[in-house]
């Protein structure tokens, strides 16, 4: 039905149920993938900016998922523009080190009296 | 290496565009309509048409309410202005709970009279408006995320078409109608999108906004343990505080017209008092609440956060407690929603929003139709058979195509005609009135398959046009407030509906007729027009 | 204020579509020279910049600058459409629109 661009193609020549695949990662990667992306990074800056910029909390979270949306929107984008190797690692990657500095972050505010 | 990832990019376009693409026409052309929601009620109740303010509204309108709900706890008085005729009355009664909406009882109010007026049931303005957000008919958190998810498909949507369309300056004015059907389609396409750019941006991402903590709940349920209240307490989202208990001592009103009067000497430039807020009406600790009818900021809420507080027993003024200064974030964010809703908006702005969401809507009607045009003389170049059987999801697009582009007008002009047509008593009438939308637009999905393209869409189109282009007419035989009436009076709250629909008719019949001549015929699409490398380059 | 702002507009935009071989061609049946396309580019965007100050001065930053942005499409989307149909028009309009500008300005 559609043309699929040709970087999309490559290594899978004339086999159209592989590159049916390759779309269907993609969109599972920058829909799925990239809201937990944004999701994860909202959480990371609703905690990180008031310590690095002494944000009131409430202020925070607005910016955090005020952002969170071009967050997903970029990451929808950037998972139709690079090869398909890259897509998966690219996002999950940067999703589990905000996790991880997340987890720490919460970890550091449960801690501390309040 | 560039064109492999611009060729990707106007893929994800085609596609993201697509598949949600009918859901957000419907979205994009009722929330266009959706900026004239009041004018657009008041047009749909002409019980109210011969309703005309003077300088004894308001307070006739508070006498009234002394009169109606002499022991509520509240009255909240709307005046008329350049979008509503009457005066809109709510009350709340003393044994209701604060900040229970459904408690609240509501009227209208002739503005020339101070009478209670009898309007009939209508779904109004507000059904347009709510299902530009909502839907129908489903659970409203299941309807808000499909427009959400809609909303976002529409951002990738409008950030790969950037990609894909890199010469958004040299391409400014070009629109080619003479041209081929694919041709003067991508320019109408390209045109209306880039013209209104800064417009479908915000839209767009504000429309996430407006969703924000359902759609993307995680970083406020993380920093604030769930406690959603608490947060939006701390984002000065705080709901006003309730009302103080009425005092057991009676005392009558003090005299509104001097309150008025100062009122307007200080919002001379504002349209004078908008709203009259009367809290605990008859005790000793009554209170007169104006604020403005133009708003002073464009943040959410609308009427700004300006206003004048008086004693209600004995007139003197008290100071307004001070609102908290928003933060940034906040402010930016509210100045995109507040821009989404455009409720600060005086009736030039409000034109100006219209005309922007005309683009949007034709920005993704044309976007759809520009599918089927691309797919039909990519299959007539490639293999000569334009005669051949025409692939199952190219008709379907078509299909849809014609029964959500043509067929959706027609069903909102429907929707007026049900108005007028229905008898004013009908039992459960607004709901007859989206009934009758419903319907409409369920036939024109019905008839699309059943005929030749081109018939269907010249056919939808020819309907639509007669549709609007009578309901002037209609209006005239149903009730006063006509053109030939509302024009010499000056009256541009009716006489702008009648106007608009009747260019609205012109437009659609504009349209018909060009179906009808060649836009969609094959034989015009076959016709060479670019080399077939330039069509790949450019519209993939 | 608003219509003078819109008037402005107009001529900025005319004034770029003036600086592009195509429709330079459309409206006048002749391609630019480098220089006069150069020149009519810069004037369109200057001109352009002057059409905001009208609109802030009639509604202020935050609400003059919105409006702006929804008066430069409708003054691009008359002369888009004015362009195919009517581009003589389109071009008088141009002057019409240079010495309306400042009479709506005062009269406002």
């Amino acid at each position: 039905m559609t043309t699929l661009p040709s970087r999309m193609k490559a290594g899978l020549a004339g086999a159209d149920g592989r590159r049916r695949l390759d779309v269907a990662s993609r969109c599972l990667a920058g829909i799925g993938g990239g809201y937990a992306l944004a999701a994860v990074a909202a959480m990371f800056l609703a905690l990180a900016l008031p310590l690095a910029l002494a944000m009131p909390r409430a202020e925070a979270v607005y910016t955090a998922t005020m952002l969170s949306f071009a967050i997903h929107a970029g990451a929808i984008v950037w998972a139709f523009s690079v090869r398909a190797r890259r897509v998966w690692p690219g996002l999950l990657v940067p999703a589990l080190l905000l996790g991880g500095g997340t987890w720490l972050l919460h970890g550091l505010q449960q801690g501390a009296p309040s | 290496m560039k064109d492999g990832f611009r060729q990707s990019m106007a893929w994800l376009h085609t596609w993201s565009g697509l598949l949600l693409g009918w859901l957000l026409f419907a979205v994009f052309l009722t929330g266009t309509v959706a900026y004239f929601r009041q004018e657009v009620t008041a047009w749909m109740q002409p019980e109210l048409h011969g309703s005309v303010a003077d300088a004894g509204t308001a307070e006739r309108a508070v006498e009234r309410m002394g009169r109606i709900a002499p022991d509520a706890a509240q009255w909240t008085i709307a005046l008329p202005g350049e979008r509503t005729p009457a005066v809109s009355v709510s009350w709340r009664p003393a044994d209701a709970k604060p900040n229970d909406r459904a408690a609240l009882k509501r009227a209208t109010l002739d503005a020339g009279t101070g009478e209670v007026l009898e309007p009939r049931e209508t779904a109004g303005g507000n059904f347009l408006y709510r299902f530009h957000f909502e839907l129908y008919g489903m659970p409203r958190e299941t309807a808000r995320w499909i427009i959400g998810i809609a909303t976002m498909a529409m951002l990738v949507a409008i950030v790969s078409g950037i990609i894909t369309h890199r010469r958004i300056f040299k391409d400014f004015f070009t629109f080619r109608p003479e041209k081929s059907p694919l041709r003067s389609w991508m320019d109408g396409h390209v045109a209306a999108a880039v013209l209104a750019l800064p417009f479908h941006l915000m839209i767009t991402y504000s429309g996430l906004l407006l969703f924000m903590t359902m759609l993307m709940p995680w970083a406020v349920d993380l920093a604030y343990d769930g406690n959603r209240q608490t947060y939006f307490a701390e984002s000065g989202f705080r709901r006003a505080a309730p009302a103080p208990r009425p005092a057991p001592q009676a005392a009558p009103l003090t005299p509104v017209a001097p309150l008025l009067a100062e009122a307007e000497r200080q919002w001379a430039d504002r349209g004078g008092v908008g709203t009259i807020t009367v809290t605990n009406p008859g005790r000793a600790n009554a209170t007169i609440e104006l604020r403005p009818a133009a708003a002073d900021s464009i943040g959410r809420g609308g009427g700004g956060t300006e206003r004048l507080l008086f004693d209600g027993v004995t007139g003197r003024t008290l100071e307004v407690p001070p609102t908290d200064p928003q933060p940034g974030a906040m402010a930016t964010g509210n100045y995109l929603m507040g821009l989404h809703l455009a409720r600060f908006a005086g009736p030039g702005m409000r034109w100006l929003f219209f005309v922007s969401g005309v683009a949007g809507t034709v920005m993704v009607g044309s976007g759809l139709i520009l599918w089927v045009v691309k797919r039909r003389s990519q299959r007539s170049r490639a293999d000569n058979r334009a005669d051949g059987p025409e692939p199952f999801g190219h008709r379907l697009a078509d299909r849809l195509n014609i029964g959500v582009v043509a067929g959706l007008p027609l069903a909102v002009a429907a929707f007026f005609w049900a108005n007028r047509l229905l008898p004013a008593g009908l039992e459960e009438r607004a709901g007859w009135e989206i009934g009758v939308f419903f319907l409409a637009w369920a036939a024109a999905l019905l008839h699309a398959p059943l005929r030749p393209s081109r018939r269907g869409w010249a056919e939808q189109l020819w309907a639509g046009a007669a549709l609007f282009a009578l309901l002037p007419v209609l209006n005239a035989a149903t009730a006063a407030g006509h053109l030939g009436n509302s024009l010499p009076a000056g009256n541009w709250l009716l006489a702008g509906f009648d106007l608009t629909a009747l260019a609205a008719g012109l437009l659609l019949g504009f349209a018909a007729r060009k179906v009808g001549r060649n836009a969609f015929s094959r034989k015009a699409a076959s016709a060479p027009v670019l080399p077939a490398g330039a069509v790949a380059e450019e519209l993939t | 204020m608003i219509l003078s702002s819109l008037c402005i507009a107009y001529a900025g935009f005319l004034a770029l579509a003036l600086a592009m071989d195509r429709h330079h061609e459309q409206i006048l049946a002749r391609r630019p020279s480098a220089r006069a396309s150069r020149l009519l580019g810069w004037v369109g965007w200057a001109v352009l910049a002057l059409s905001l100050p009208p609109a802030i001065v009639a509604w202020g930053w935050a609400i003059g600058l919105p409006a702006w942005l929804g008066l430069l499409t409708v003054a691009a989307a008359a002369l888009a459409l004015l362009l195919p149909y009517a581009p003589r028009a389109a071009l008088r309009l141009g002057p019409a629109a240079v010495v309306c500008a400042p009479l709506l300005a005062f009269l406002a």
